[in-house]
C-alpha cells in the first residue's frame, strides 16, 4: 500500500511533501475522514467538546482542522448513551473537521488519586458518586467508537517517566503492547476511525526501542510517543523522541503526546515528530497569559494597563491583525488587561490569540521545511525568544546539534 | 415630529417619529434614531448592557457577526477603578487613541464595533446601592476596587473625553427598591436639576457636537420634579442641547406628555430595567422608544433560552414554542426554556423553532445542555447569541405591528393582550449553575453568587480541578 511518498490505510492517507535535508523535520499531508490536515500540526484541546469559550466557527477561522476531545471527560459528560443518541462528538459540537481522542487512561491516572492499574484495566472511583469503576481497553474503544473520533488512541499503561521502578516500567510497557492487541480486537470501526498505538518505556531508550518494534509489528496507521508529561528533564525528553523517530517508518504520522511549549514544538519537529497537543496554550490564556514570539506576557501586569498596542505586533489573529484588515477586532493589551480575570471575554480573546500562535508556528515551520530553510527558521525562532545566544537552553542546543543545527554558531 | 440636532456633516443625532397614535402623548410609537456613523436604530428597540465594556461572553467578532444589536449601554464606573498600588493613575480609557475603525475612545478601548451606538452613564444597570450616598457635587460609584467618589465634574470631563453617542447626565438616584420619602425625593430633583444646569453650561463651552444628552427623568412623582422638567423643556430644548430623555420610571410618561408636551418629540430611553417582555410591552404602550435590557445577561447566565415571539403565535397549538412546556394542558407557554434540564440531553432541536441565530442554525439543545452541565463557557456565549436574536426579533415584531395601517390601529394592543395570555408572567428560575461570579458587581448582594454553585469534580484532587474546570481564575 505504500509508495515511496504516500501511505494509505482504510481511514487515512499520509503523503510526505518535503523533508528537511539537514534535520529530521518533515512536511506532510494527513488526510483523515473529516478532511486533510497539514503536518506538522498543533492540535488544540477541546477537553469537553468545547475549546474554552470559542465557538467552533471561531476555532475553524484560526485554521484548525484537527482538535482533541478527552474520552474520559466525554464519557462522564455527556456520557456514552447521549453520544450514541446524538451521533457522536462531531455532531454534538457542530464540528465538521477532524477530532482526535485520547484513551481516557492518562486522565484517570493524572486526575484521580485513587486510580490503580491491573491487567484488566484502570480501576478508579466514579467522580459522580465514588463508586468503583473500571476502564478496560475494550471499554475505551467502545467509548471512542461512540465518540466517532477520526483518530483514537489505544489505552496504555501510563507511568510517569521519572518513576525509578524499572520493573514496573517494563511491566507498563509490555502491558501497553498487550492492551494494543485488545484495542485492535475491540475496535469496531477500523474503516472510518484510525487507531494509533502509543510507545511507552519511560526514559530507558532501549526499552523505548523495544516498544517501538513491538508496536510497529501491529501496523497501526499512526504512532504516538507517550508518557512524556513534562516531569522529565528536557534533554531526556529529546533523547526519547529522537530514539523513537529514528526507528519509525517515514510514511506514518508521528504524534508526541501532551507537549505544547513553543520551544518543545520546534525542537520536536526538528527531531522528526509531526503532531502535538497540549492544554497549556488555552489554560494559560485563562490566567491572562499571551504567548508571543518573544515569550509569554502576562496581561494582568500593570504595565499593560495603558498599552494600546495589539497583544502581539505582527500577529495575524483576529485580535491582533491590523484594524484595516478583514475580520480585525482591534483588541488592545489595555482592554485584555482591563478584563483579565474579570470578564470571560478576556479569556476568550487570549485563547483565540494563543491558539492562533500555536497553529501559525507550525504553519511557518512547515513552510520553512517545504522551502528548504528549516534550520534558518529554527535559528530565527530562538533568536526571537531569547535576548542572546548565551541564554538559549542547553537542552535545545544539544538536541538540535544532534540533528545538524548549531544554534550557537552562525 | 422630528428632533434634528444635525450640524451639517458631523451631525449628532436625528430622531424621527414615523408613526404615533392619533391621540398623541403617551402611547406606542414607531420611529428611527440615527447617529452619524452608526447603524440607524428603528424604534421601539433595545440595546445590550455591557459589563466592563463587553457584552458578557461575547467577543467583538461575535458581536459583529451574530448580533443585530445596534446599541450598547456602558457605565463609567466599569472603567475608573483605582488599584491600590496605582491609586493615582489616570484611568487608561481616557488615553486610548481612536482609530479609523473605532472613532471614539469608548469604541476604541472596548473594541465595540463602530456601527453600534453607545450610551454612557455613571452607573451600571442595575447599579449597586452605595452605603455612602451621593453628595452635592458627587455620586458614589462602585468599581472593581470598591466604592469611590465620582465628582460630577470628573464625570462630565470623562464624557467629553470618551464621546459616547448618548450621554446620561448624573442623576441623584438611590438605586434602592425602597421609594424615597418626599424630602429625599425633593432633594433628588433639586440636585439633579443643579447638575443638569452645570452639565449643559459646561458642555456648551466645548466643541462636542457628537454627544447627545439624554436627561434623566427621576423615578419620583412628576409633582416633585416638575420644576426640573420644566427647565429642560424651556431652557434646553429650544437650544437643541437636550436630545432625549432617560426614563427611570415609565409610569411618568403620561404626566410628562400632559404637562410638558414640548418634550414629546424627544426619544425616550428606558433605564427602568423591565424584568420581562410583558413589562417591555407595557412601557412601549406608554411611549418608550428604546430600552437598555439587563435581563438578557442574567437570563443567559441562568442557562435559559428565551422562547417568546411577538406577535405571539396565533395557533392554539403552542407546543411548538417549547417541547418542555406544559403546553399540552393549554396553559401559557414559558418565556424561556431551561437548557439545564435533562430533557434536552439528546435533543437535536434548535433552541427555538424558526430562530435563525448562529446558536440555533449551527448547534442544538443537546450541545448547549452539555456545555452548561460541563460548565463550559461556550454555553453562555451561545445563549447570549440566541437571546439577543430573540430580543431583536421581538422588537422587529413590535415595529411591524405598529407599522400596520391606520385602519388596523387596534392590532398592536390586541397583540399585546394576546401576548399576555400566551406566555407565563415570569421567567423560570433556571436550575443550572451560573458562570463564576465575575468579580465585584455581585459582592454587595450578599456574596451568595460564589456559593450558589457546588464545587465540581469533588473526587479529584485540587490540582486537577484547577486544570480542567471551565472557569477563568480570579
Ligand atoms: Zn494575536
Ligand atoms: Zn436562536
Amino acid at each position: 500500500m505504500a509508495s515511496n511518498r504516500t501511505f494509505t490505510s482504510p481511514a487515512l492517507t499520509f503523503e510526505l511533501v518535503a523533508r528537511c535535508p539537514v534535520t529530521r523535520a518533515r512536511a506532510s499531508i494527513l488526510t483523515l475522514p473529516h478532511g486533510a490536515v497539514n503536518l506538522p500540526i498543533f492540535m488544540p484541546v477541546a477537553t469537553q467538546a468545547s475549546l474554552k469559550g470559542l465557538t467552533p466557527e471561531q476555532l475553524e477561522a484560526t485554521g484548525c482542522r484537527l482538535c482533541l476531545n478527552n474520552t474520559y471527560h466525554l464519557g462522564l459528560k455527556p456520557g456514552q448513551e447521549v453520544l450514541d443518541a446524538v451521533g457522536g462528538a462531531h455532531k454534538l459540537q457542530g464540528w465538521n473537521h477532524n477530532i482526535l481522542t485520547d484513551s481516557g487512561g492518562f486522565q484517570m491516572v493524572s486526575l484521580l488519586k485513587l486510580a490503580n492499574i491491573t491487567e484488566e484495566g484502570v480501576r478508579f472511583l466514579s467522580p459522580h458518586d465514588g463508586s468503583p469503576m473500571l476502564l478496560t481497553p475494550e471499554h475505551s474503544m467502545s467509548l471512542q467508537n461512540s465518540i466517532g473520533s477520526d483518530i483514537m488512541m489505544q489505552l496504555d499503561d501510563v507511568l510517569v517517566t521519572t518513576s525509578p521502578d524499572k520493573a514496573r516500567m517494563r511491566e507498563a510497557m509490555e502491558r501497553s503492547v498487550r492492551w494494543l492487541d485488545r484495542c485492535i480486537a475491540a475496535h469496531k470501526n477500523p474503516d472510518t476511525q484510525n487507531l494509533f498505538c502509543i510507545i511507552q518505556g519511560g526514559l530507558d531508550l532501549d526499552m523505548r526501542r523495544e516498544c517501538c518494534r513491538e508496536m510497529l509489528a501491529r501496523n497501526t496507521p499512526g504512532i504516538a510517543i507517550g508518557g512524556l508529561s513534562g516531569g522529565e528533564a528536557k534533554d531526556d525528553f529529546c533523547k526519547v523522541v529522537a530514539a523513537c523517530t529514528e526507528l519509525l517508518p517515514d510514511l506514518k504520522p508521528r504524534y508526541v503526546m501532551g507537549i505544547g511549549y513553543p520551544e518543545d514544538l520546534v525542537v520536536s519537529v526538528a527531531l522528526g515528530a509531526d503532531m502535538f497537543d497540549c492544554v497549556w496554550p488555552t489554560r494559560t490564556a485563562r490566567f491572562g497569559n499571551a504567548i508571543t514570539k518573544h515569550g509569554m506576557l502576562n496581561m494582568k501586569r500593570e504595565m499593560y494597563a495603558a498599552d494600546f498596542g495589539p497583544i502581539e505586533e505582527g500577529c495575524g489573529c483576529p485580535c491582533c491583525r491590523p484594524t484595516e484588515e478583514e475580520g480585525a477586532m482591534g483588541i488592545t493589551r489595555a482592554f485584555v488587561h482591563h478584563n483579565a480575570a474579570k470578564e470571560t471575554v478576556a479569556a476568550h480573546l487570549l485563547t483565540l490569540h494563543n491558539v492562533w500562535y500555536q497553529l501559525d508556528l507550525m504553519r511557518q515551520a512547515r513552510q520553512a521545511i517545504i522551502e528548504d530553510r528549516f534550520p534558518a527558521f529554527v535559528k530565527g525562532f530562538f533568536g526571537n525568544l531569547y535576548p542572546d545566544r548565551n541564554s538559549y537552553p542547553t537542552w535545545a542546543v544539544d538536541a538540535l546539534r544532534g540533528v545538524g543545527i548549531d544554534l550557537i554558531q552562525t | 415630529m422630528t428632533v434634528d440636532n444635525q450640524n451639517l456633516e458631523s451631525g449628532a443625532m436625528r430622531f424621527e417619529v414615523i408613526k404615533a397614535a392619533l391621540k398623541g402623548g403617551a402611547a406606542a410609537r414607531l420611529g428611527r434614531l440615527a447617529f452619524a456613523r452608526r447603524l440607524p436604530i428603528d424604534t421601539p428597540n433595545y440595546m445590550g448592557v455591557t459589563s466592563r465594556g463587553a457584552l458578557p461572553h461575547l467577543t467583538p467578532d461575535n458581536v459583529s457577526k451574530h448580533l443585530e444589536t445596534t446599541g450598547a449601554y456602558m457605565a463609567l464606573e466599569d472603567f475608573i477603578e483605582r488599584p491600590q498600588q496605582y491609586a493615582k493613575r489616570t484611568p487608561p480609557i481616557y488615553e486610548t487613541p481612536t482609530t479609523t475603525k473605532h472613532n471614539t475612545r469608548l469604541h476604541s478601548f472596548t473594541a465595540l464595533p463602530q456601527s453600534v451606538t453607545t450610551v454612557l452613564s455613571a452607573r451600571r444597570l442595575p447599579a449597586v446601592a452605595s452605603p455612602m450616598g451621593n453628595t452635592n457635587a458627587s455620586v458614589s460609584v462602585f468599581t472593581s476596587t470598591g466604592f469611590q467618589v465620582l465628582t460630577t465634574k470628573e464625570y462630565l470631563s470623562a464624557v467629553k473625553t470618551l464621546t459616547p453617542d448618548i450621554a446620561i447626565p448624573p442623576a441623584d438616584l438611590t438605586h434602592s427598591p425602597i421609594t424615597p420619602n418626599s424630602k429625599r425625593a425633593l432633594r433628588m430633583a433639586e440636585r439633579t436639576d443643579e447638575w443638569v444646569v452645570d452639565w449643559f453650561s459646561e458642555l456648551s463651552d466645548s466643541n462636542n457636537p457628537r454627544i447627545s444628552t439624554f436627561a434623566p427623568v427621576l423615578p419620583v412623582s412628576y409633582s416633585i420634579q416638575w420644576e426640573y422638567i420644566s427647565r429642560l423643556a424651556e431652557d434646553y430644548l429650544p437650544t437643541s442641547q437636550l436630545s432625549g430623555l432617560a426614563i427611570y420610571d415609565a409610569d411618568l410618561l403620561p404626566d410628562l406628555a400632559e404637562h410638558c408636551a414640548a418634550l414629546v418629540p424627544l426619544p425616550r430611553l428606558s433605564l427602568a430595567d423591565p424584568p420581562t417582555p410583558h413589562h417591555i410591552l407595557r412601557q412601549i404602550t406608554l411611549g418608550i422608544d428604546l430600552f437598555a435590557l439587563p435581563f438578557i445577561n442574567t437570563i443567559s447566565d441562568a442557562g435559559l433560552a428565551l422562547s417568546f415571539t411577538f406577535p405571539p403565535p396565533t395557533t392554539t397549538n403552542t407546543s411548538s414554542v417549547s417541547e418542555s412546556s406544559s403546553s399540552c394542558t393549554g396553559g401559557p407557554s414559558p418565556l424561556a426554556i431551561d437548557l439545564s434540564l435533562p430533557a434536552h440531553a439528546t435533543s437535536l432541536l434548535p433552541l427555538t423553532p424558526n430562530c435563525t441565530c448562529y446558536a440555533c442554525t449551527s448547534h442544538h439543545r443537546a450541545y448547549i445542555h452539555h456545555l452548561l452541565s460541563a460548565r463550559e463557557m461556550l454555553g453562555w456565549t451561545l445563549l447570549q447569541i440566541h437571546n439577543h436574536a430573540i430580543m431583536s426579533a421581538f422588537f422587529a415584531g413590535v415595529r411591524s405591528m405598529l407599522a400596520q395601517g391606520v385602519a388596523q390601529e387596534g392590532n398592536f394592543d390586541e397583540a399585546v393582550r394576546r401576548f399576555t395570555l400566551a406566555y407565563e408572567p415570569e421567567f423560570p428560575e433556571g436550575v443550572g449553575q451560573r458562570p463564576r461570579a465575575r468579580g465585584y458587581q455581585y459582592k454587595s448582594v450578599g456574596g451568595g453568587e460564589g456559593r450558589r454553585n457546588k464545587p465540581a469534580w469533588s473526587k479529584l484532587d485540587g490540582k486537577a480541578q484547577d486544570e480542567e474546570d471551565g472557569r477563568i481564575e480570579a
